[in-house]
């Protein structure tokens, strides 16, 4: 294309903005013939533009990739066509043309792959399904890596995190209220500080009947300048600043005023607050792990939960109420933990207190990822993800490379009558990559389907939204060419060398042996790297699912089964009193029980505790719970010693776990019924000791525990109820709260599954494991079938002989069946230690957690050996039956 | 023997190329055929029997002037040749001929 065409054309693409995918039409230019580059490039454009107006821009540019593949055809690339005068056409091979040369190289590999059916067959297949798995995991860990990159500067955005370092270290997201106040007036490094506190499932409504459940945050006005939450209408500069005003987002605009203009319109949000919209916010990405669509100002929060800001001390903080800042440029976050923190820490807290608040800085592309601090997930899954991805393509290229060099010697004529007349060894070298390609290609093409059609059901496993469009995705779009050329020249390069080193006489005769033919051994090792990938992913699996069952079915110590949990909107006593009344009167109800979170939970509030008459505290801190006097008889919480908590609204009396009897260094759990302890600065007394019970997940050693009565904490109501007539029962219990509550929303969930979200991301990965490791298996077994029935066909006059000499069947299964057994073994040496190694490492991070036994390797070899055992015999039934006759009648 | 015969799709092609006179060229080529057959067409096959025509001598092409809506890129446009004409007028001759000479009697028998 001469100059001028090429400005004019950019000078186009700048007017209109809707141009057909870039890499498309440079593919074109790139392999078009000059002479008719303009005319098809000009062509495609005109329908693209045409088929924008008529179908939108999506299906426009799938249509112009669509039409692009169809163009392809050596027409494309050739010299302008001779006039035609003889009846024969002939390509001119004596001129060494490149783009001849491909095109008889594709030529022949289509022969080539449509005369060998099934191994073309087996090999698209295991690639294709290889690749899928790697696209696949190739988007999640993308999408998981991209949270919350979409803020400007996110690499200057920090949240402050506080760490308790008591006897035990204990991490917080949240900070004591008073921190960002203390940090802006006092350090001039931020260019922004914004506090927030985040509320859940908040009930917000525009009328009676229209209210939801929703998550809301108050925030200080220059959290909207850390944050990249681009506000579409309202006043930026005096957003969230007046008191009473909100900001929401567009979805929360649609779903409560539907096409009315939100701005201006009043939300309630519970019984206490009343705000005026003044500003719609853009819809969140799904990258971002801060999910709330309605902001409120910080001053509100006073009105709305004055317990969240009750003092302004700093003794005190809680998780949801944390503090963003954004550094200046130039300020480091090292030198921000390493003076400037701890200058507050000093500055605010006496000299005990000073050591135990410390404060240090999160960056916020850490908030995905730390378990420490509520992250979502850990990267080292990730990881996990990402290598099992990459296991499943190398099984698919070994199935390639183990199927190639087994064909080698079938394709050993060919390859002599082409040395003969004059192939260079480079040719053909070119000539097996071509092959690959074009199987990779097609194998690649079809993963994209498989991935396009799994993903719907991934994005709803981990409720997140991927999506694979390799036109719009960059990264994707040189990720799958990476894995193009990688996979072709892996796959393609070492068979491609063999195949071009025969010794042009020895092929022609037929006389290369399998020796010659190159990598028997090669093979073996590979064959042995695939059957070794299989069995680390099946131990895996078996030793995932049995801690998961394990944490599933194990006793937490307490009863889980057919208990009904109900929030409650507030904690009124004339209002638990009715509720519990009513509801212990309903038939199926066994008992009622008020707490504020059930026995088992992921987070729990822990405090200081003083011992009777000791005058120091002590130096472990205590977890706390509040539940009524049916507390332990609901879960059916064992007493060791003492009795019961009585019946009462305020703190009088703590029930203690043995793990703090212990901890507070008795002897007997009978020394302390009766004493006195300051617990949260409430004196009680000690009245009895439960066993320990699994309050957390099985991933925390049982800690210590008091359990008291405090009414004004209660949040919940559990019930235990017959599990006979369940339905009716529940329906029930909505008359009761909906008449009692008339502005809430009624909601129940049964207690066990609240347990099974302890593990939630657990059992997700085990499914996603689960289906690699199934894929896995598939292909190495695709793989085995192709290398036995090539095995067969080798061996097919070795069979004949040995049965016309009286072999028997099953000796002759054997002749196939020993050397993959070998194998086999071969790889469970190598998968057994290195499964036990990763597995123990997972497994470390439960306290409470399963033994490796030697069975789970039992089972793991086992099914591998059945499933290999399945596949060899398929085929070699069949060569094993073949009558001798045949095979031996050629001679 | 492939080199002058004249296909099926070929001869559609260059009966659309004589229609469009003066304005034939592969999306013009494309829209009138796809409006016309009830079948789907792609841009790939169309270029592709063009430019046999064109090898075969059936017809002539020029290019036009790099035109915007076509990103700046010129047209290919084909007219048909004397040999092309040729070519057309004798598939016709063949095809009348085949007409005449079905006996009344072989259509319709089953009515």
């Amino acid at each position: 294309m001469n100059r001028e065409n090429k400005d004019h054309l950019q000078n186009h693409s700048k007017r209109s903005g809707i141009q057909p995918p870039r890499w498309a039409e440079q593919l074109l230019i790139r392999i078009t013939a000059p002479y008719i580059r303009d005319e098809v490039l000009g062509d495609l454009h005109e329908l693209f533009q045409k088929r924008v107006h008529r179908y939108g821009v999506t299906k426009a540019q799938l249509l112009y990739v669509l039409e692009m593949l169809l163009l392809f055809h050596p027409r494309l690339w050739r010299k302008p066509g001779q006039p035609i005068h003889t009846d024969t056409k002939q390509t001119d091979y004596s001129d060494p043309n490149l783009k001849t040369m491909i095109s008889n190289y594709v030529k022949i590999a289509f022969r080539k792959l449509n005369r060998h059916k099934s191994y073309t067959l087996i090999n698209v297949l295991s690639l294709s399904l290889g690749i899928a798995g790697a696209i696949l995991t190739f988007t999640l860990v993308k999408y998981h890596l991209s949270f919350d990159t979409f803020h400007a500067d996110y690499n200057r955005i920090y949240r402050i995190t506080t760490e308790l370092r008591s006897e035990k270290v204990t991490y917080s997201t949240g900070v004591p209220n008073p921190m960002g106040e203390a940090f802006k007036s006092g350090y001039d490094v931020a260019e922004k500080v914004g506090r927030i506190g985040f509320l859940k499932e908040r009930v917000v409504s525009v009328s009676p009947q229209k209210k939801f459940k929703e998550d809301v945050a108050f925030a200080d006005s220059d959290l909207l300048h850390i944050f990249n939450f681009p506000l579409l209408e309202g006043n930026p500069r005096t957003a969230l600043q007046e008191r009473n005003t909100a900001l929401i987002t567009q979805r929360i605009a649609k779903k409560y005023f539907g096409d009315n203009d939100p701005i201006g319109q009043l939300l309630r949000i519970d019984s206490s607050l009343v705000v005026t919209i003044t500003g719609v916010l853009q819809n969140l990405p799904a990258t971002t792990d801060f999910h709330t669509e309605i902001y409120l100002p910080y001053s509100n929060l006073q009105d709305h939960s004055p317990w969240m800001v009750e003092k302004d001390w700093w003794l005190g903080f809680n998780k949801e109420m944390q503090c963003f800042i954004k550094l200046k440029s130039g300020v480091s976050a090292a030198m921000v933990d390493s003076n400037i923190l701890p200058a507050i820490s000093a500055k605010y807290y006496d000299k005990e207190n000073a050591k135990i608040f410390q404060f240090k800085l999160q960056p916020l592309l850490d908030v995905h990822f730390n378990p420490k601090l509520r992250g979502y997930m850990e990267k080292k899954n990730l990881w996990t993800f990402a290598l099992i991805g990459f296991f499943l393509v190398v099984t698919a290229c070994v199935n390639f490379i183990n199927l190639a060099t087994a064909q080698a010697l079938d394709r050993s004529r060919e390859i002599g009558v082409r040395k003969a007349l004059g192939s260079q060894r480079g040719a053909l070298f070119w000539q097996f990559i071509t092959e690959t390609a074009l199987i990779a290609s097609v194998a690649l093409i079809i993963a994209l389907g498989l991935a396009y059609l799994v993903v719907p059901t991934i994005n709803q496993w981990f409720d997140i939204e991927l999506a694979i469009n390799p036109l719009t995705d960059t990264y994707l779009f040189t990720f799958l060419l990476g894995l193009l050329l990688i996979v072709t020249f892996c796959s393609g390069a070492y068979p491609g060398l063999i195949l071009a080193r025969f010794q042009p006489v020895l092929a022609l005769k037929g006389k290369l042996s399998q020796q010659s033919a190159g990598g028997f051994s090669l093979r073996r090792g590979l064959v042995v790297t695939q059957f070794a990938i299989s069995q680390l992913l099946i131990i895996g699996t078996l030793i995932i699912t049995n801690q998961l069952r394990y944490s599933e079915q194990a006793n937490m110590g307490f009863q889980k089964d057919a208990i009904v949990i109900l929030p409650m909107p507030d904690n009124q006593k004339s209002k638990i009193t009715t509720l519990g009344a009513q509801l212990s009167a309903m038939a199926g109800v066994q008992n009622v029980t008020f707490f504020d979170s059930p026995p088992a939970t992921e987070f729990l509030a822990s405090t200081g505790i003083r011992y009777a008459s000791r005058v120091k505290a002590e130096s472990f801190n205590i977890s706390y719970k509040t539940g009524d006097d049916q507390f332990v008889p609901t879960f059916k919480i064992p007493i060791l010693a003492g009795r019961n908590l009585a019946s009462s609204d305020t703190v009088r009396e703590y029930l203690l776990n043995e793990a703090a009897v212990k901890a507070l260094g008795l002897a007997s759990l009978q020394d302390v019924i009766g004493k006195t302890a300051t617990i949260n600065g409430q004196l009680g007394t000690i009245v009895g000791v439960m066993k320990n019970f699994h309050f957390k997940s099985f991933r925390i050693a049982i800690e210590p525990l008091c359990l008291t009565t405090r009414r004004e904490m209660y949040t919940s109501c559990g019930i235990k109820v017959n599990p006979t007539n369940l339905k009716a029962t529940l329906a029930g219990f909505e008359k009761v709260w909906t008449t009692l509550y008339p502005s809430s929303i009624y909601m129940y969930r049964f207690l066990d599954e609240d347990i099974d979200r302890l593990y939630k991301l657990d059992s997700l990965l085990l499914r996603l494991i689960q289906w690699f490791a199934g894929i896995a298996i598939f292909v190495g077994c695709l793989g085995l079938y192709g290398l036995v029935s090539f095995m067969a066909d080798q061996k097919k006059k070795e069979i004949g002989v040995r049965k016309v000499l009286g072999a028997s069947t099953s000796g002759i299964l054997w002749l196939f069946g020993k050397e993959f057994s070998r194998l086999l073994l071969l790889a469970f040496v190598l998968a057994a230690p290195l499964g036990w190694w990763s597995m123990n490492k997972w497994l470390a991070s439960f306290v409470y957690r399963i033994e490796i036994g030697p069975d789970i390797f039992l089972l793991a070899i086992l099914i591998t050996f059945l499933v290999a055992l399945l596949t060899v015999s398929l085929r070699s039934v069949k060569a094993a039956l073949v009558n001798p006759i045949k095979s031996l009648r050629a001679e | 023997m492939k080199g002058t015969q004249l296909g099926e799709l070929e001869e559609i092609v260059l009966l659309t190329v004589a229609l469009l006179y003066n304005d034939a060229y592969g999306v013009a080529v494309l829209e009138e055929l796809s409006s016309r057959l009830e079948r789907p067409m792609s841009l790939g096959v169309v270029h592709r029997t063009l430019q046999r025509l064109e090898e075969k001598g059936l017809v002539h092409s020029r290019f036009s002037e790099p035109i915007a809506e076509r990103g700046g890129r010129s047209k290919r446009l084909f007219t048909i040749t004397l040999a092309g004409e040729q070519a057309v007028q004798e598939a016709r001759r063949i095809r009348n001929e085949l007409w005449d000479g079905i006996p009344k009697t072989a259509f319709g028998r089953l009515t």
